[in-house]
């Protein structure tokens, strides 16, 4: 493997901290998660303490802070959740290159708690209308109600995915019968 | 027989320090081998017998022993690694131990044998430089040069506390690897593999479960869970219980009273559980296992089968897949993503474990792996690419941290920093301010753990952090890192973003050895191994100049990982509230309130009461992008 150049390690740890983390894994905003992976192990290879154990004590610590925010790209980027919390910082802000992981994640999870439940008051009223033709197993009512709630809310990937749900096993009772 | 890859001077030894049992195993020109000891066995007891002269006898020999004189044999002191005195682990070991337990300092852990007092790190030290020994004489050059393994599920105290003893044993620890992650290694390496694989390892003391992804030439962990009080010696303990229970029932004698019967019935557990790993049928004698008051001597006779055996454990063995259940989900796949399964320890030779693994994972485990080398054999591996990387068969690495690192907050809580299972190396900084004027210091307690109840975490220790500019409260900045390296060793540090000038850090120690009780015990050795002539087999090499050479090397090292205040002993479980951010979880806060301190030592309660009270030292984060991330938006 190509030895790091003592300028290019340099170069890159003065501007480390204007990178948002699609820069510092070198991929463009929209990759595919598989994409995501294979910077996150191509710049680990060149920057990972494990490869770089020969390098000169001072440019040990500058490869080492370069390595630690490849990790830290990657574990908010390989998270679709994280991912899009934040996309969305990197919109509406200006000047935003990291954000902490545990708020990330924090935010994620409320975000999933919320879309859980549903976003929208009319989106909550038939996803909780939904919940209870399904504990009556009144699997028609349910499905209506849920193509209802996704109508409010079309990107709400907990309505979607139950609505699917809810369509098989309707599918599967019809032919059934 | 030291055939060097030309060029290459050095050499680097991997070493699987386990709880029952070590082995050591080195790897030149691309092909890892274990290297046997002097009776050319692979794998040597993770034992330390001190003679009544005053010879320490290691590996085999001293397991040999354990019969004759229990109270001064040590064994499965991995089990004691890193702990306080106070935890549970502890104290389960000091009920079916038969050598001494006592108090060190800072909550530590000390075992008595005669006069003398060892520290737990001490006497790892003693089983890895037995290993160092065994790996000098195979390869006939001296040696330094080591990857260690530790169970993946190992936190910040127990890591530190394996390097230290690597230390105390002469050697420059290059890396403490996983051991799940070492035995993925050694299966997958060098042959070309995409496969996402599973890590079954059940040790003598540890459970751990990893889910790896194996590229071209990359390991990536996906993600790592354990149980660091699961391990065959639990499976053992049942049988003993059985054994034992029975024995008094017939005899109306009470066999674990008895140090010397209840070694040999520890040791007919283990022969019966290895003995049930090949038949379906084994024969339990223990003669004349104890003298009955009426001067009869009895033995223990009984035949055991495997249905028998069975249900003793079978709650043990669904406790392991519980960990497994959580490993997977937290890798985001399913048993059915999974390519292979990699059984790592002895106990997993047992076909009652085979089969439940088999019916869990819905496959038969990876048959070309033997479970007591192959940790070893992936130490060997990694520690051979450290030394001369961009090898044609390199592979590399890509681990996680098994724990959350969490901070204190006021109320008893533990923040989240980093969430376990994120890859490292790793860094989140978080700024702090102050809360009063002319605030001199501040300080973090940080934990390890997944609890949101502090005292529920493992402490790692305590920051302080002073030295930055008087000025009146909220003016001053601290940028805290805090950082896992490759080791999963936690570093904790802190900057003034104004000036970039580094505050002051001091940690108090948990519980492991302050950096001047290792030197004192590095000289201790080096005087104790010149004067060692003549001595038996354990202590024969001549170990005088490179324990020299390892401390030279040291010195490199020390202002890096240990600042010199740390040696201030004074400073732990020091008064002062852990506290920064003020949680609005309130609910939670009082519920916490109530049952503060259940737990803690006396110190620590008080303490930990003053968290509560004392809010004069409470600072929290400035600006958007450092809000408490559990704040909820107000509805």
């Amino acid at each position: 493997m190509a030895a790091l150049e003592a300028a290019e390690i340099r170069a890159l740890d003065r501007i480390l901290d204007e990178l948002d983390y699609y820069e510092v894994l070198e991929i463009r905003r929209g990759a595919p998660g598989s994409a995501i992976r294979a910077a996150y192990h191509k710049a680990s290879r060149l920057y990972h303490p494990d490869v770089n154990r020969g390098l000169d004590a001072d440019l040990r610590e500058p490869v080492e802070r370069i390595a630690k925010r490849v990790t830290e790209a990657y574990a908010v980027l390989r998270d679709a959740r994280r991912r899009r919390i934040y996309d969305e910082r990197l919109a509406e802000q200006s000047g935003v290159a990291r954000m902490p992981l545990a708020e990330a994640e924090a935010e994620a999870g409320r975000k999933s708690q919320a879309e859980r439940g549903g976003r929208t008051p009319n989106g909550r009223r038939y996803f909780t209308l939904a919940t209870s033709d399904l504990a009556r197993g009144d699997l028609v009512a349910a499905e209506r109600n849920l193509r209802t709630a996704v109508t409010f809310e079309p990107d709400n990937a907990v309505f979607k995915s139950r609505l699917e749900e809810v369509q098989r096993r309707a599918d599967a009772a019809r032919r059934s019968r | 027989m030291a055939d060097l890859p030309v060029g290459s001077d050095e050499i680097a030894i991997g070493i699987d320090l386990g709880t029952s049992n070590s082995c050591v195993a080195v790897c030149r020109n691309g092909r890892p081998e274990v290297l046997a000891n002097t009776y050319g066995e692979p794998i040597s007891a993770s034992c330390v017998a001190f003679r009544e002269e005053g010879s320490i006898v290691v590996g085999n020999a001293a397991k040999a022993q354990v019969v004759h004189d229990p109270k001064h044999t040590v064994s499965s002191a991995k089990r004691l690694i890193g702990r306080y005195f106070f935890s549970e682990e502890v104290k389960k070991a000091r009920s079916v131990c038969s050598y001494q337990i006592v108090e060190g300092p800072n909550h530590g852990v000390r075992i008595q044998i005669r006069e003398d007092t060892f520290s737990v790190p001490e006497l790892s030290a003693m089983v890895l430089r037995e290993m160092k020994k065994i790996a000098e004489a195979r390869l006939g050059q001296p040696v330094s040069k080591a990857v260690i393994t530790v169970p993946a599920y190992f936190n910040d105290s127990q890591r530190q506390a394996t390097r230290d003893a690597g230390r105390v044993a002469g050697l420059e620890v290059m890396r403490l690897l996983n051991e799940p992650t070492a035995a993925a290694l050694s299966y997958g390496f060098g042959k070309g593999l995409r496969q996402k694989v599973a890590v079954y390892d059940l040790g003598g003391g540890t459970f751990d479960i990893s889910v790896l992804e194996i590229g071209k030439d990359v390991f990536e962990v996906l993600s790592t869970c354990g149980d660091t009080y699961l391990g065959g010696d639990d499976f053992d303990d049942r049988l003993l219980d059985l054994l034992a229970d029975e024995f008094l029932a017939e005899e109306n004698i009470n066999l674990r009273n008895d140090i010397f019967a209840l070694e040999k019935l520890k040791v007919a557990a283990e022969d019966a559980k290895k003995g049930l790993s090949v038949d379906d049928e084994v024969d339990i004698r223990i003669p004349d296992i104890i003298t009955a008051e009426d001067g009869r001597s009895i033995s223990l006779e009984r035949c055991l089968s495997r249905t028998e055996y069975a249900p003793l454990v079978m709650d043990l063995i669904q406790r392991t897949f519980k960990v497994c259940d959580e490993a997977i989900q937290q890798a985001n796949l399913t048993v059915r993503d999974l390519d292979g399964v990699i059984l790592v320890g002895g106990p997993t030779r047992l076909p009652l474990i085979r089969d439940a693994v088999r019916d869990y994972f819905q496959q038969d485990a990876r048959g070309d792996v033997d479970p007591d080398q192959v940790v070893a054999l992936g130490a060997a591996i990694h520690a051979a690419s450290l030394v001369s990387p961009g090898g044609d068969q390199e592979s590399f690495l890509l681990d996680v941290t098994p724990l959350s690192l969490r901070i204190g907050v006021a109320g008893g809580l533990a923040e989240t920093i980093l969430e376990r299972n994120t890859p490292v190396p790793i860094e989140q900084t978080r700024t702090f301010t102050t809360v009063r004027d002319f605030q001199r210091s501040v300080k973090i307690r940080v934990y390890q753990g997944e609890s949101r109840r502090a005292e529920d975490n493992e402490l790692l220790g305590e920051f302080e952090f002073s030295g930055f500019k008087r000025a009146r409260r909220g003016e001053v900045r601290i940028d805290v890192s805090f950082e896992i390296n490759s080791d999963g060793i936690v570093n904790v540090t802190a900057r003034d973003p104004d000036t970039g000038q580094k505050a002051s850090t001091r940690i108090t120690l948990s519980s492991g050895l302050t950096e001047e009780e290792i030197q004192r015990i590095m000289e201790r050795n080096q005087s104790e191994s010149l004067d060692a002539d003549g001595q038996p087999a354990a202590t024969e090499t001549a170990e005088g100049p490179q324990a020299e050479a390892a401390s030279e090397d040291l010195l490199d090292v020390l202002p890096e990982e240990l600042p010199d205040d740390l040696l201030d002993e004074s400073d732990l479980m020091g008064t002062g509230a852990a506290a920064e951010i003020v949680p609005d979880d309130l609910d939670l806060l009082d519920d916490v309130n109530a049952q503060t301190g259940s737990n803690l030592p006396v110190e620590r309660k008080a303490d930990a009461a003053e968290d509560v009270i004392d809010e004069s030292d409470l600072f929290e984060a400035p600006g958007s992008m450092l809000r408490d991330p559990d704040e909820e938006p107000k509805s």
